[in-house]
């Protein structure tokens, strides 16, 4: 009875898969890692480490956004194109003589209105998720190319020195405050998505949406919440974007809904909604940066990085099918008891 | 040796060291239809399933047609001639009936199809089974039963010779189950052999030859149905007694509890008013089609209405949504729980705790996982859900068992009425009986309990009163003490419309 108390209070909301996986994938990333190191150990510095970690930052915040998004059940492909609005609107102002922290905050309002507008069309409207942020992005990444005329921007200069030190040089604690922003973000989701009741919501539309409406979940509300933290996570990394050139390019971000997809389900998320963990999205970002830097450092074209990562993330989502197919047979229960199992 | 059509001798089949069928035999003669019962978990799913070529067994003989098989994949199966007809059925709801029932195997000349022939060869099959149905209807416009005719037909166009249905009826009204009757008749006497799972053990009287009960993975017993009473056949599936097969309680009627006043949404629901007291079970009854799911979904708000007031204790309750219903009290156990009531991948700790996170989480919105650990173990407990601990996923369970953690998320709210729309449609009679005496513990605790079900002794044997629906009307009621079957009927069909869709 005792040890069926203790087993109770382990906060699964899941089953078998999430701890398990994110165990797996960790043990990937330190092999990775070991393989870079041997072939040159000046990987393992500390300069590169805080590089690498650096890069990590932002595909761990787009990863957030995107797995928070797919749990639901659907997809924010306007991810990638939100970085870039973010990154042009904010240097657009900066090099217009425009406060950095008003350009930052009307950045970041941009960016959730996005999610917003997201969360409207694909909850309200009933369009497909594909389809829906498809149209966002194609907007998006035009008002990052009308914003400055047509034109990157110029350098954010000197008034943005702490704008930029804020995003990119700065470091607090001898950590990059990039790192730090991201992992706050990383806490503070995956605590939401686990132990609160918007979290629990989440689960439940990516689960079922019929049984979520008759549980009383308000599903448009749950399905907009993730849109517009991906729209947020979206904006911090278009801001991250220009304080690390220093300007902004109208075609930022391009591909990072992919990269951010990658990171989560290598994580552990599935593309079928209602599954996974936030937690794996630090590793799946950690491998993804890793990979990058990792190639990067060995002198690999950028060709064979983007092969790398299609390959990876073709195996990810494959095991996660397979996974959840073989569960639909027989399953083999880890308690070893009468657990019924499901014959018919 | 040829008077059979399939033997199966000493099956034996585990999946990860659980016997699902140990020392199974099976005979299924030519030209019979064979009853194959047991409760759910007793391994008739799993001996099919080795017949169908979906499994292979561990150990064990299989002959079909006289012919010794090893392990058979789906497709060698079919080649065979081993047929079947699942309870959840496999059709394309895009596609027409003639394309449905040529899928796969379309007839062409030089890879151009021949819709033509396809659609005169349909009708032809389609009317050797008497089914009125039209080759070129698009299968989703069809009724349920309709939609398993096609399936039927599809199975004998394949010149399937051994038919396996399960749970045939689980969705067709009286009416359609005598068609369907007729069709297995029309079948036998084509030489097809049948094999019939149910668990309307009413209903194998006028249909089956032989009867096979299973418990637990073994075979009980095997002979001629009418050498069975009803009694015998469910006290060998459970290998107990049960006393009871519809625990009625009377109760005295108190108050009204609920009121339903001119609901009014599409025409399903046409001008709906009834009331329910303290101390009832309300049964509505009718045929598919009537409305009566629709009515409780829109008294439940899952479904927008035009019109339609509802007082609970007197007071109008403004329903919009299902969670304004569930705040004002009143609940739905939906009649398709793996589609509406349940999250199979979420944890049956979960799958409790999530209409009621409003009574475990603090003023942050955390919810605690104490609380909903304990919340879930008591209702567990109270249920007798059979299961190791709360964080197993729903989707292991059985179906009585699954049923019960659809009713169970209800039950830990205080709630005034449950509405519960085809309790125990694919659940074994141990479970129903449970599910029935839950129905009325609600009852005497002065809940409302408002039921929908399509078995009409069920029906019959628990409502205290029953509405009878046909075509988004109720169009009569009748009391315990003087309802039958055919009252009921009588009501079902008084608007004798021939039209439903397709």
């Amino acid at each position: 009875m005792k040890n069926m108390e203790k087993e109770g209070h382990r906060s699964r909301l899941l089953s078998s898969r999430g701890v398990g996986q994110v165990l797996t994938i960790t043990l990937g990333w330190i092999v990775i890692c070991i393989i870079f190191g041997l072939i040159n150990p000046s990987f393992f510095s500390g300069r590169n480490v805080g590089n690498l970690f650096r890069q990590i930052a932002p595909i761990l915040l787009i990863g957030i956004g995107q797995g928070l998004v797919l749990i639901t059940g659907q997809i924010d492909l306007s991810l990638g194109s939100v970085v870039g609005m973010c990154s042009m609107f904010s240097a657009t102002l900066m090099t217009h003589s425009v406060n950095p922290g008003v350009a930052v905050l009307i950045a970041l309002i941009l960016s959730v209105a996005t999610g917003l507008l997201n969360g409207f069309l694909v909850a309200g409207c009933k369009i497909p998720p594909f389809i829906a942020t498809l149209g966002t992005m194609s907007i998006a990444r035009g008002l990052a190319q009308i914003v400055n005329g047509n034109y990157n921007t110029d350098s954010i200069g000197n008034n943005a020195q702490g704008f930029r030190d804020f995003f990119y040089y700065g470091k607090s604690l001898n950590v990059y405050n990039a790192i730090w922003i991201a992992l706050l973000f990383w806490i503070v989701f995956d605590f939401i998505a686990r132990r609160t009741v918007i979290g629990r919501h989440i689960y439940a539309v990516g689960s079922n949406i019929e049984a979520a409406k008759l549980s009383g979940i308000n599903t448009s509300r749950s399905i907009t919440f993730a849109y517009m933290v991906s729209g947020l996570c979206a904006g911090i990394v278009g801001l991250m974007t220009c304080a690390t050139s220093g300007m902004g390019s109208m075609d930022a971000g391009t591909s990072y809904e992919m990269y951010a997809v990658a990171a989560a389900v290598i994580g552990g998320i599935s593309t079928l909604g209602g599954e996974g963990l936030l937690i794996g999205t630090i590793v799946g970002a950690g491998i993804w940066g890793t990979l990058q830097n990792g190639l990067q450092f060995a002198g690999a074209p950028v060709g064979i990085r983007n092969i790398f990562i299609g390959i990876i993330v073709i195996i990810s989502v494959s095991m996660d099918i397979i996974v959840r197919a073989g569960k639909g047979r027989a399953v083999k229960r880890k308690s070893k008891n009468k657990e019924k199992i499901k014959l018919d | 040796m040829n008077t059979y059509a399939v033997k199966m001798e000493h099956i034996f089949k585990s999946f990860a060291g659980i016997k699902a069928l140990d020392d199974v035999s099976f005979y299924l003669k030519k030209g019979e239809v064979m009853a194959l019962v047991g409760e759910n978990g007793a391994g008739k799913s799993t001996l099919m399933k080795i017949l169908t070529g979906v499994y292979t067994r561990d150990s064990g003989d299989v002959q079909i047609f006289g012919k010794s098989v090893g392990n058979l994949n789906p497709k060698e199966a079919m080649m065979l001639g081993v047929a079947i007809i699942h309870q959840e059925l496999n059709l394309c709801n895009h596609l027409t009936v003639a394309q449905n029932i040529f899928l796969g195997r379309e007839l062409q000349k030089n890879g151009i199809m021949s819709s033509k022939e396809m659609n005169l060869k349909t009708k032809t099959i389609l009317n050797h089974l008497n089914i009125s149905v039209e080759p070129e209807t698009i299968v989703g416009n069809l009724a349920v039963s309709k939609q398993q005719m096609v399936e039927i037909a599809k199975a004998l166009s394949t010149h399937a010779k051994i038919i396996i249905m399960d749970e045939p009826t689980s969705a067709l009204s009286e009416r359609e189950t005598k068609d369907l009757f007729a069709i297995i008749m029309r079948l036998k006497q084509d030489g097809c052999s049948i094999v019939y799972i149910s668990h309307r053990l009413e209903e194998l009287q006028y249909i089956a030859d032989r009867i096979t009960i299973m418990r637990d993975g073994k075979l009980v017993t095997s002979g001629n149905c009418i050498d069975f009473s009803m009694d015998e056949i469910i006290s060998k599936m459970v290998g107990r007694k049960i006393k009871e097969k519809y625990p009625h309680v009377s109760c005295r009627k108190g108050k009204k509890i609920l009121e339903v006043k001119h609901l009014n949404a599409g025409k399903m629901v046409q001008d709906i008013n009834f009331d329910i007291y303290e101390g009832e079970i309300v049964g509505i009854a009718g045929l598919m089609g009537a409305g009566r799911t629709e009515t409780t979904r829109a008294i439940f708000g899952a479904d927008p209405k035009e019109y339609g007031k509802i007082f609970l204790d007197g007071k109008e309750v403004k329903i919009q949504n299902p969670r304004d219903a569930i705040q004002a009290g009143i609940v739905l156990v939906p009649e398709d729980r793996k589609k509406d009531g349940l999250f199979t991948r979420l944890s049956i700790k979960a799958n409790i705790s999530m209409p009621n996170l409003d009574l475990l989480d603090n003023k942050l919105k955390i919810v605690s996982r104490n609380k909903e650990y304990s919340m879930a173990q008591k209702i567990i407990n109270d249920l007798h859900i059979k299961t190791f601990n709360p964080d197993v996923m729903a989707e292991n369970l059985s179906g009585g068992n699954q049923q019960k953690v659809v009713i169970a998320k209800w039950l830990v709210r205080h709630s005034q009425v449950v509405i519960f729309d085809e309790p125990t449609r694919g659940i074994d009679v141990a479970a129903k009986v449970e599910i029935y005496n839950l129905m009325n513990k609600l009852k005497q605790n002065g809940i409302g309990v408002l039921f929908v079900s399509s078995e009409m002794p069920e029906i019959i044997g628990m409502s205290d009163r029953i509405l009878v629906m046909c075509e988004g009307h109720i169009t009569g009621e009748l009391d315990a003490k003087n309802v039958t079957q055919e009252r009921i009927l009588a009501y079902a069909t008084m608007y004798n419309s021939k039209n439903i869709a397709g």
